[in-house]
C-alpha cells in the first residue's frame, strides 16, 4: 500500500515537474548555432563565393549568408543592414530543423559606398553577430 | 524710438545712494577748502570745461582742444599748485572734522587786544607790521623768523615792535588767541603805483596780501600812521573802529554771533545744496542720456550646474547684445563687466530650453539692454559616461586586380570612449581613418588612426587612438 502511495507521488510529481518546465520554456528561445556568417558576392551550390571585408560597387549586389548547425524548430532571424550606422534594409529569413543556411541579398547603387555592418539577430531579438565590411569603388 | 521711463523705475536705491555719497564727498571737499584760493582755482576751471563744452558746441575746434587739454590736465595742476593747502588741509584736521564736522571760522583772536595795541603803537610811532592769516598757509611766503606761540598782550606787542628789540623789525604772524612767529620777513610788492610815503613796511605788507588771504596790518614808523593791507586793497586806518570792523570782518566776527553762525550755517546748506544738484546733474548727464547704442557679443555664462551633468552642446555660445546708455559710460564697457548667465540648476538630461531676458545680462550702472540676439538659447546637458565600441576599418579604393581583402584581424577591436551617455549611445562604431586598399600587398599588417565622430566624444585615457590591422588577401574567383 505505502508503496503505491509512494509510487504514485513520484509519478505526479515527475508529471508536474514536466509540465511546469515546459510552461516555463519560452517556445521562441533556443539557443542557435550560428556555424558560419559572411558577406559575399554569390552563393553557388549552397557555399559563399568571394567572402570578404570590401565589395566592389560594379558587382551590382552583395549577399550575407549565414548557415546554422543545430536548430530544434523552426524559426526565424533578422539581417539588419546598416550603412554608416543607419538602418538601410531589415530581412527576416526562416530558419528549419536540423540545418539550414540562408541568405539575404542587396542590390547596390552608387552612394552606397563607405562602411557597413550587418547585424545577424534571433527571434528574440538578440544579437548573434555582427559582420563589418566597405562598399568601394 | 526709445521709450520714456517713469522715474521710479529709471532710478533705482543703488542710484540714490549713488548720488547722495558723491554729493556729500564734494559737499566735504567744499567744507574743507573754502576760503581758500583752491576753490577759486577750482571755479576757474570749472569755467573752463563749460567754456570748452560751449565752444565744443559752436564747433570751434581748437578751442575746444585747448580747453579740453586744459581740464585734463586740471587735477594735476590743482595737485602741484595747492599741494601745501592741500596738505594742511588735510594734516591739520583729525577724521571726524575731515568726515562731518565743520571748521567755524576763527573767532578766537582777542580783535580788542590788537585794536587797542595797534593804536598804542601808533601813538608812540613804532614801526609795526602784523600778519593775521586768512585760510591759506602762508608759511611758504614768509622767510625768516623766530617761532613763538605767545599769548597776544598789549604789551607784548609793544615790546616785540620795541625799537631795542632785535626782532623788531620783522612782521608778527598772529593765529587765534597767539603770536606764532616774530621777525619774519615778507616779500616785497613790485607795483610801481604806491604813493611815495609807502615805505619798505607798506610793500613787505602788499607782498605778502597779493598772493595770499592774509590780512596785514602796517603801522608807520615815521608818521604812525595806520593801514590795512588786503588783496591789493590799501585802506588808510584813522579810528579804532574802522581797524576793529576790518579785523571782525576778516575773522568773520559778525557783530551778533547768532547772526554769524545763521549766515554761515545758511552759507553751508546752500553749498550742500548746490554740491547736490551738481552731482544730480552730473548723474543725469552720465547715465540717463541713452544717446549711444553698442552692440557687443558676450560668451555665455552657465551657473549652478549639477555636479554629475555636463554641457555637452549649445545652440550659441555668445549673446549679441544691443546696448544703450550715455557715450561716455558706453565707451567705456569693459568685457568683464558685461555677462550672460544662465542658471542650470533646473536643467535635466537631455536638450534643455531657456528664453533669455534682462534677468540673465549684468549690466554696468547706466547701461540699459534694448535687445538681444538670439533669444532663445538651447543647452544640451547630460551625464559624462564611458562606452566600449567597436572599431571598423573604413575600406575605400579598389583592390589590387584579381584580388579580394579575405579577412582582417583588429588590435585592439574595440575601444572605450567617455562622453555624454546620450551620445554614447547613439554610437555602435568607431571608424578608422580611410585605408585604400589598392595601396595593401597580398597580406600584411599597417597602422592606422581613429576618426572621432563626434568630437564632443573622447577616447578615454589609457587607451590608443591608433589600431594595427592584419590582413590576408586572396585570389579573387571570377564570377
Amino acid at each position: 500500500m505505502y508503496f503505491r502511495l509512494v509510487c504514485t507521488g513520484i509519478l505526479l510529481l515527475a508529471v508536474m515537474g514536466t509540465f511546469s518546465s515546459g510552461f516555463a520554456q519560452n517556445p521562441q528561445k533556443q539557443v542557435l548555432s550560428l556555424e558560419q556568417a559572411v558577406v559575399c558576392e554569390d552563393i553557388e551550390d549552397f557555399r559563399p563565393v568571394n567572402p570578404g571585408l570590401a565589395f566592389s560597387i560594379e558587382n551590382g549586389s552583395i549577399i550575407c549568408f549565414t548557415r546554422f548547425a543545430v536548430i530544434s524548430r523552426e524559426t526565424f532571424i533578422w539581417h539588419r543592414w546598416y550603412r554608416k550606422g543607419e538602418l538601410v534594409a531589415e530581412k527576416q529569413l526562416v530558419l528549419k530543423p536540423p540545418q539550414w543556411s540562408t541568405y539575404s541579398l542587396i542590390q547596390l547603387r552608387e552612394f552606397d559606398k563607405g562602411p557597413w555592418r550587418i547585424d545577424i539577430v534571433d527571434a528574440n531579438d538578440q544579437v548573434l553577430t555582427t559582420l563589418r565590411f566597405s562598399v568601394i569603388e | 524710438m526709445i521709450p520714456i521711463e517713469p522715474l521710479t523705475t529709471m532710478i533705482r536705491w543703488q542710484d540714490i545712494i549713488d548720488i547722495l555719497l558723491n554729493a556729500y564727498i564734494l559737499f566735504r571737499l567744499y567744507v574743507l577748502f573754502r576760503g581758500t584760493q583752491v576753490m577759486r582755482v577750482v571755479a576757474g576751471l570749472a569755467f573752463l570745461w563749460l567754456f570748452q563744452l560751449v565752444a565744443s558746441q559752436m564747433g570751434l575746434v581748437v578751442t575746444s582742444w585747448v580747453m579740453q587739454g586744459i581740464a585734463a590736465v586740471a587735477a594735476l595742476i590743482i595737485i602741484i599748485v595747492f599741494r601745501n593747502e592741500i596738505r594742511n588741509v588735510l594734516q591739520a584736521q583729525n577724521m571726524r572734522a575731515i568726515l562731518w564736522g565743520f571748521p567755524r571760522k576763527n573767532t578766537l583772536t582777542p580783535v580788542d587786544i590788537l585794536t587797542e595795541s595797534v593804536s598804542e603803537l601808533s601813538r608812540g610811532r613804532i614801526g609795526a607790521l602784523i600778519i593775521i592769516p586768512g585760510k591759506e598757509d602762508i608759511k611758504d611766503k614768509v622767510q625768516g623768523g623766530v617761532e613763538w606761540h605767545g599769548l597776544i598782550s598789549k604789551e607784548m606787542l609793544l615790546s616785540i615792535f620795541w625799537n631795542g628789540n632785535p626782532v623788531h623789525d620783522g612782521a608778527v604772524v598772529i593765529e587765534g588767541r597767539r603770536i606764532t612767529r616774530v621777525g619774519t620777513i615778507l616779500p616785497l610788492s613790485l607795483r610801481q603805483d604806491l604813493p611815495e610815503r609807502f615805505g619798505t613796511r607798506h610793500r613787505a605788507a602788499l607782498g605778502l596780501t597779493q598772493n595770499s588771504d592774509a590780512m596785514v596790518i602796517v603801522v608807520s614808523e615815521e608818521t604812525g600812521n595806520i593801514i590795512l593791507a588786503k588783496g591789493n586793497e590799501i585802506i588808510d586806518i584813522h579810528d579804532g573802529q574802522v581797524l576793529r570792523h576790518n579785523l571782525r570782518r576778516h575773522l568773520g566776527i559778525g557783530q551778533d554771533s547768532v547772526k554769524g553762525v545763521k549766515r554761515e550755517s545758511l552759507e553751508l546748506a546752500a553749498a550742500g545744496l548746490v554740491c547736490l544738484l551738481c552731482i544730480i546733474a552730473v548723474w543725469f548727464s552720465f547715465t540717463k542720456a541713452m544717446d549711444t547704442l553698442r552692440v557687443i557679443e558676450v560668451p555665455v555664462e552657465f551657473t549652478n550646474r549639477k555636479a554629475d551633468l555636463d554641457i555637452f552642446g549649445t545652440s550659441a555660445s555668445n549673446i549679441r547684445l544691443y546696448l544703450i546708455g550715455a557715450g561716455p559710460l558706453i565707451k567705456h564697457i569693459q568685457s568683464d563687466q558685461v555677462k550672460v548667465s544662465i542658471d542650470l540648476s533646473q536643467a535635466e538630461i537631455g536638450t534643455n530650453t531657456f528664453n533669455l531676458s534682462a534677468k540673465n545680462i549684468s549690466l554696468p550702472p547706466g547701461i540699459r539692454l534694448n535687445r538681444m540676439e538670439p533669444v532663445v538659447l538651447t543647452v544640451s546637458v547630460d551625464k559624462l559616461s564611458s562606452k566600449r565600441i567597436p572599431i571598423q576599418v573604413d575600406w575605400v579604393g579598389s583592390p589590387p586586380a584579381g584580388m579580394r581583402l579575405e579577412s582582417a584581424v583588429l588590435s585592439p577591436s574595440t575601444i572605450r570612449m567617455v562622453g555624454a551617455s546620450r551620445q554614447l549611445e547613439a554610437i555602435d562604431t568607431i571608424y578608422t581613418e580611410p585605408v585604400d586598399i589598392g595601396k595593401l600587398s597580398s597580406s600584411g599588417t599597417f597602422h592606422t588612426k581613429l576618426l572621432l565622430e563626434p568630437a564632443s566624444a573622447q577616447i578615454a585615457d589609457g587607451e590608443a587612438d591608433r589600431i594595427e590591422v592584419t590582413y590576408i588577401m586572396r585570389e579573387r574567383t571570377p564570377l
